[in-house]
């Protein structure tokens, strides 16, 4: 089922406010059918009250949902059924196994096919321990019974907040080729996090929310592309001279170094604008001794949401001699 | 169906409803074969043993066992219905089913439904535990098992068990109830036990309004005509209203109970 717009999930002007804290000031979203959604934000930004107002489990103040071409309000609980969700923490029976847990949890809601269970049990890999009591559980198996709760009824759009916590990195890999894969065969998948770096290399389109709005949507390779940064290396005695010659190119806030790093100067420009960067040192009769160019999910992040990156977090960065993938290529940034 | 039957399955795989089941049969076990192996001691009054021998005794330990299921039991279903409310929320199991697109009131309802079953299942089994116990006792005390057949005493017994699982599923109803508005296992459970003394303890002060709540309802609704009727419970040591108007009552209580259950459930915003 898909939206007759080719959204799977649409959402405007949501609002919701906890007394007088305001969780949400008005949020847009646009989630198209078939691709993995990454939804980013600082703590406290909205996520997780968008994620509760798009699953029903609270209602907003103002504003309305589509969820799969149709409108979702308090008396849609129905649209439910083609949605897949975790929200938060998963939440089990500590008492029942995880298979008796997925068995109860599909007495609920929309009719899961015979077979399933054992199918999603396999598919994250929660055979082997599906007959012992969630109580036993790591953070990382309750999270993998969780993804498999989502999926129970082979859901169209699927709404996941955080679901990479306390995976380990094979956990994480697979989840990563499931979505990918959910998505190539039509499904939606929207899915929060904090990991830049695993949204990068996962989501065909992000959204950044800051302070309960949408500060930036968009296909993920044209947001890096028009948010890149290049990196150059000069003598440590000429960095307030090489800072003030590069502030001509994107203006003093674009331009910025770190103690942590000597000799080196980040510069906000698309990487396409390298060569003018080391043509604008030159110029200023000063050599650089290095010189890299990339895009990266968590500078974008940073400057959105009115973060400071941290040391080091430059994530992807391509080399001069070309020994890397080219720019468009999913990189491994660093987390947040 | 599904919901009902999968909570029945929840219910029987929870350790509370064994704990309690357990609780509830142990004390009766322990109590009656206790008088039973006393009641001829040497050195008791006539009117001590009297006393004792009439717990053992014969159609009149039916009375006893059942009206120490009921008192008793109806402590205990105020802290098993808040349990399993109270755990939803606790658990954030809710949560889970709520964001499946089922319906809330109905989750409420069909939960309840079948903590009903199994505390149907539970009183007979306590009672079935109290009868072999009373016998045993009566053995013990070589008193004549003689009445245990006795057909007026067995013909009343399906009116009072009847009246006695409604009775019990109401308190169960309000332990329930409790523990959905606290949206929290261990305030329900808290909160339910403060309520069932607290009525009890109101009964002294106000016992016209009292002998019309929840607790003394439900133990008028179940008056035997024993000595010992009600004595286990929450209440019915003040003026109780007479059983047919109690049974009224309880009937409303209930009701009552799980429309607010089911109205909060509904209404609640759910997080965590």
């Amino acid at each position: 089922m898909t939206g007759t717009d080719g959204l799977a999930l649409a959402a405007r002007g949501l609002r919701k406010s906890y007394g007088s804290q305001v969780a949400l000031a008005g949020l847009d979203l646009s989630v198209p059918t078939g691709t993995v959604y990454g939804f980013l934000g600082p703590n406290g930004a909205g996520k997780t009250t968008t994620m509760r107002l798009l699953t029903g489990l609270i209602h907003p103040d103002a504003g309305s949902i589509e969820l799969l071409g149709r409108p979702f309000g308090r008396r849609d609980r129905r649209r439910l059924f083609d949605v897949g969700a975790l929200i938060e923490s998963p939440a089990f029976y500590p008492f029942l196994s995880g298979r008796q847990n997925l068995r109860e949890l599909a007495a609920t809601g929309a009719p899961t096919a015979p077979g399933r269970i054992e199918e999603l049990l396999d598919l994250t890999g929660l055979r082997d321990r599906a007959g012992d009591k969630v109580s036993t559980y790591s953070l990382g198996m309750k999270q993998r019974l969780g993804i498999a709760a989502a999926l129970l009824s082979d859901p169209a759009l699927l709404l996941l907040d955080e679901p990479a916590n306390g995976l380990d990195p094979a956990g994480m890999v697979a989840m990563r080729e499931t979505l990918r894969h959910l998505a190539e065969i039509g499904k939606t998948v929207f899915v929060s996090s904090h990991l830049l770096a695993e949204m990068q290399q996962m989501a065909d389109i992000v959204g950044i929310i800051a302070a309960g709005r949408l500060v930036r949507e968009g296909p993920i390779q044209e947001l890096l592309n028009a948010e890149g940064i290049v990196r150059v290396r000069v003598a440590p005695d000429e960095v307030v001279r090489a800072t003030a010659a590069l502030g001509a190119l994107g203006g003093p806030d674009a331009v910025t170094s770190s103690a942590a790093e000597p000799g080196w100067i980040s510069v906000r420009t698309t990487p396409e604008r390298t060569g003018e960067v080391n043509r604008t040192l030159g110029g200023a009769g000063i050599w650089a001794t290095g010189l890299e160019s990339g895009n990266d999910l968590e500078m974008l992040f940073l400057g959105l949401t009115g973060g400071e990156p941290g040391q080091g977090g430059e994530g992807v960065f391509f080399g001069m001699a070309g020994s890397a993938p080219g720019p468009n290529a999913r990189g491994t940034g660093s987390e947040s | 169906m599904r919901l009902f039957l999968s909570g029945l399955r929840k219910l029987v795989r929870r350790q509370a409803t064994w704990v309690t089941l357990g609780l509830l049969a142990g004390l009766l076990v322990l109590i009656v074969v206790a008088v039973g192996a006393t009641a001829n001691r040497p050195g008791a009054s006539s009117a001590e043993r009297t006393t004792a021998l009439s717990l053992v005794t014969f159609p009149g330990a039916y009375d006893v066992v059942l009206s120490f299921i009921l008192g008793l039991g109806g402590l205990f279903a105020v802290i098993y219905g808040a349990a399993v409310a109270g755990s939803e929320w606790t658990f954030g199991t809710l949560k889970n089913a709520v964001a499946r697109g089922e319906s809330r009131s109905r989750y409420t309802l069909l939960s309840f439904a079948s903590i009903a079953v199994v505390i149907a299942v539970g009183l007979v089994a306590a009672f079935a535990i109290g009868v072999v116990a009373a016998l045993v006792g009566a053995n013990m005390a070589g008193t004549s098992t003689a009445g245990l057949t006795d057909a007026a005493t067995l013909g009343r017994l399906p009116e009072q068990f009847a009246r006695g699982w409604l009775a019990i599923i109401e308190e169960g109803a309000l332990g329930f109830a409790i523990a959905t508005l606290a949206r929290s296992q261990l305030a329900g459970i808290g909160a339910g036990i403060g309520l069932y003394f607290g009525e009890t303890f109101a009964g002294i002060f106000l016992p016209d309004i009292v002998k019309y709540l929840p607790f003394n309802v439900a133990t008028a609704s179940v008056a035997t005509g024993t000595a010992t009727g009600g004595g286990f419970g929450g209440g019915a040591r003040i003026a109780s209203v007479d059983a047919n108007t109690a049974i009224v009552l309880v009937g409303l209580w209930l009701i009552g109970a799980l429309a607010v259950a089911a109205l909060f459930t509904e209404r609640a915003e759910i997080s965590g």
